[in-house]
């Protein structure tokens, strides 16, 4: 029987009158690589930081990895990897110090922590500037580390929140080449992106959320299959996206009236 | 090309930028959080007024003392009092000033004559400014009493003396700021700190000794002072009462003067701002060079009695004390100031008063006052972790792993102070009698355990960001505040009545004994504490991260 990485059940969230998070059930199988689409304020962010133990959920349950997160929430976070929407770094240490002491967190020997810190460091092309303060670090090199720092204990589930946004093409390189090593070796990753080209090439496995509901699960394939008419297998993710969560015309912007910008 | 018809001018940016601090403030108190701050501010603010309101009515009685006996060169004390106040004391309280960071209206089109005057604005919002500027008032209103005919010149001369303060007070903090953003300058000025302690103590035997003849120097040297803002408001003071116009003016022409010259070097300050400065801890780039892993890593951690996780916090936080120069300058002052009370008020000499306070009284008074002011930042202890907070919730830890790491640094922190303190106490005044220091360390021990118990809870319901290593446009949570100041006043208070018990009753180890029984108390209801508090930030984690990750 295949391991399932993440399974929700109603999985809800309210803030006031607004329901951020509407009853999702998510499954993610161990292994893929998964991309978590949604147009903006759809409710991404939210259920990754509920996945990750940011956010309490109104209602529902989840899973990782098997483990019921409300009952062991320091068991699940011992196997997984964030990189929460604007990184959460500790901005006044140096990048070594970052790693050294997040490593330490997850429980790493003082050794091992080291060793790790400095081959990600060689890694990531952050080891030229050992003394900066990761304040002074450009976006794209925060990036890096925050990757750095979620993989360093070596996670079975990898949770990325717009990993590539900001990141140059050099820099996004590397965070690929990472993030198809560890997959290899059959580490779970769930991302969000709003760069459909990127999922698409990255993602085995796709959801897509709207208003807070899933409206979409599977393989790349399914959703395909689930497009009716002779594109059949030429349809790119972006069509499929637009074709799901893009028909309401109103929510565009009319830019006949903004006609002074002209 | 954008389709601007005409610049806005400066005070219509000024008065943009006033509508805009009012909505954030009408906003943000939609938040039930954020409406405990006001209230909060509101309660200190009270208490404030009283003490402001009490010294106006010294200032007011001064200055219609002064001027109606004659005495009119003595007005240069009370100016003398209101400039050491106001450029002094915002750099003990830096952490309670206006929490709006003007420097991020620089994305705006904003003149650089509108950032000044918005910069000297923000100057009088400041505590000290607004007190000083009401005992200023208060000095008015005595002089004119005493002698109607000088109220238009002494209001020339308020409005000139306010104007140099807050430009001198914006000069001066501006370049601490400047200076202490770098290790090096802050290393330095620890250096400095640390030499001008030592100094210190030079001072006393050497007046003892030198002090006859080195009095006619002084004397040679006072009428220097002369030219100093607070003398010079003074005497233009004294001429207008003493009808002599011409005198007036030249006197105040010379203030108006320092006035030019001081604003001169803010605008030229402000205008580096303005070009976009950076502050940076940062040392230039170097060369990649690989990196062994060194020997010692593997070698014995000297924490390793503690589990790795409050172990890493300690650490962490340990490097973050050493970079931020604003907590750095707390940490430094109060060994100083307890020297300084030394020498003016106990011992075998005091330079004020004739008999000095006696060691029994001192040493708890003294301890008191470090407890005080370096207990204070522990009410708001995750003010500067900005959005490094969600690593302690998407890491696999219990958050009391965090509380002990962080109360264990502050703890450290008051060992090292207290133990500097002691030495130095034992040194100037003498210790206190056995049972006297036995019952003060128990009291330590009570009064800090029990705080921190207060102070974690206030951290995590009443957390609120503070900008790393500056020392303006900052404010500490309100209701924090509050909280600490309710938490000082009940432990102090209960300290000092057990204090006194020892003599009421005659049974002077009954202090000692009572505080050991509660520092054995306060241990317990720390760590029994540490669940329910990690629940309450389990909790409110949401919240915490929101108000931190701003």
């Amino acid at each position: 029987m295949t391991e399932m990485a993440i399974q929700t059940q109603k999985l809800t969230r309210t803030f006031g009158n607004l329901t951020a998070v509407d009853g999702i059930d998510l499954q993610v199988t161990a292994g893929q690589f998964f991309g978590f689409l949604g147009p903006n304020g759809a409710g991404k962010s939210t259920t990754i930081k509920i996945l990750t133990g940011l956010l309490a959920p109104t209602s529902g349950n989840m899973q990782l990895l098997g483990v019921d997160f409300a009952a062991n929430p320091v068991e699940v976070k011992r196997q997984i990897g964030v990189v929460p929407e604007g990184m959460g770094l500790f901005e006044r240490l140096t990048g070594s110090e970052y790693l050294t002491f997040v490593g330490r967190m997850y429980g790493l020997d003082r050794a091992t922590t080291q060793r790790r810190s400095v081959e990600l460091l060689d890694f990531m092309q952050l080891a030229d500037r050992p003394k900066t303060m990761i304040a002074d670090y450009s976006h794209g090199m925060q990036k890096k580390l925050a990757l750095a720092a979620a993989v360093i204990h070596g996670p079975r589930i990898l949770f990325l929140d717009e990993p590539f946004e900001g990141v140059d093409a050099l820099a996004a390189g590397a965070l690929k080449a990472l993030l198809a090593r560890m997959t290899e070796r059959g580490t779970t990753i769930f991302l969000t992106s709003h760069v459909l080209e990127i999922v698409e090439r990255l993602c085995s496995h796709v959801a897509i959320i709207h208003k807070g509901k899933l409206v979409a699960q599977g393989s790349l394939e399914e959703l395909r299959a689930g497009i009716p008419g002779e594109a059949g297998s030429k349809t790119t993710l972006e069509q499929i996206f637009l074709s799901i969560v893009g028909q309401d015309g109103a929510e565009r912007p009319q830019l006949e009236e903004l006609s002074w910008l002209t | 090309m954008a389709d601007l018809t005409q610049s806005i001018g400066v005070f219509d940016q000024i008065r943009l930028i006033a509508g805009l601090r009012w909505r954030i403030l009408r906003n943000s108190l939609r938040k039930k959080n954020n409406r405990l701050d006001l209230m909060g501010l509101i309660f200190t603010g009270v208490f404030s007024g009283i003490l402001v309101i009490g010294f106006c009515f010294a200032f007011y009685a001064g200055a219609y003392a002064f001027v109606s006996q004659g005495r009119l060169e003595w007005m240069a004390l009370l100016f003398w009092g209101i400039f050491i106040f106001w450029q002094v004391f915002p750099v003990f309280v830096a952490g309670f000033g206006a929490n709006f960071e003007f420097r991020t209206l620089l994305r705006f089109p904003l003149s650089l004559r509108a950032f000044y005057i918005i910069g000297l604005a923000y100057g009088f919002a400041d505590f000290s400014a607004l007190a000083s500027v009401v005992w200023l008032l208060a000095m008015t209103a005595g002089a004119t009493v005493a002698k109607p005919g000088v109220l238009p010149a002494m209001l020339l001369i308020v409005a000139a003396f306010m104007l140099l303060n807050v430009t001198l007070e914006r000069l001066i903090g501006s370049w601490l700021e400047r200076l202490l953003a770098r290790r090096r300058t802050r290393e330095l000025f620890f250096g400095l700190f640390i030499l001008s302690m030592v100094s210190l103590n030079f001072i006393s035997p050497l007046m003892q000794r030198y002090g006859a003849s080195a009095r006619p120097v002084f004397l040679r040297l006072l009428p220097y002072f002369a030219w100093f803002p607070p003398s010079l408001a003074g005497r233009a003071l004294a001429e207008i009462a003493r009808l002599q116009p011409a005198g007036f003016l030249s006197t105040f022409a010379l203030l108006l003067l320092d006035v030019v010259l001081l604003s001169v070097l803010l605008w030229r300050r402000f205008a580096t701002q303005y070009r976009g400065e950076e502050l940076s801890e940062t040392a230039a780039p170097v060369l990649a060079v690989a990196r062994p892993i060194a020997e010692g890593d593997d070698a014995h951690d000297h924490l390793s009695l503690l589990s790795p996780i409050v172990a890493a916090i300690l650490r962490k936080e340990f490097r973050y004390l050493t970079r931020n120069s604003f907590a750095y300058l707390t940490l430094l002052m109060p060994p100083l100031l307890i020297l300084i009370f030394s020498m003016n008020f106990a011992g075998r000499r005091p330079a004020v008063g004739g008999k000095g306070v006696s060691a029994e009284m001192f040493f708890p008074g003294m301890m008191a006052y470090l407890i005080l002011v370096l207990m204070a930042p522990a009410y708001n202890s995750f003010a500067y972790e900005g959005r490094g907070i969600q690593t302690y919730f998407t890491a696999p830890l219990r958050f009391r792993d965090v509380l002990l790491g962080k109360n264990l640094m502050l703890v450290s922190v008051l060992l090292l102070e207290i133990s500097l303190s002691l030495v130095m106490l034992a040194w100037r005044v003498g210790l206190p009698s056995a049972h006297m220091l036995t019952a003060t360390c128990a009291a330590i021990l009570f009064t800090v355990v029990g705080q921190l118990t207060v102070a974690n809870w206030s951290s995590i319901t009443f957390p609120r960001k503070m900008e790393f290593g500056q020392m303006r446009g900052q404010r500490q949570s309100g209701m924090a505040v509050l909280v600490a100041f309710a938490s000082q006043i009940l432990m102090g208070g209960i300290s000092a009545t057990i204090l006194f018990t020892g003599n009421l009753t005659g049974n002077l180890w009954l202090p000692a004994e009572a505080f050991v029984l509660l520092a054995v108390m306060a241990v317990g209801g720390y760590f029994a504490s540490l669940d329910e508090l990690t629940q309450l930030a389990e909790k409110r984690k949401e919240a915490l991260i929101e108000a931190l990750c701003r």
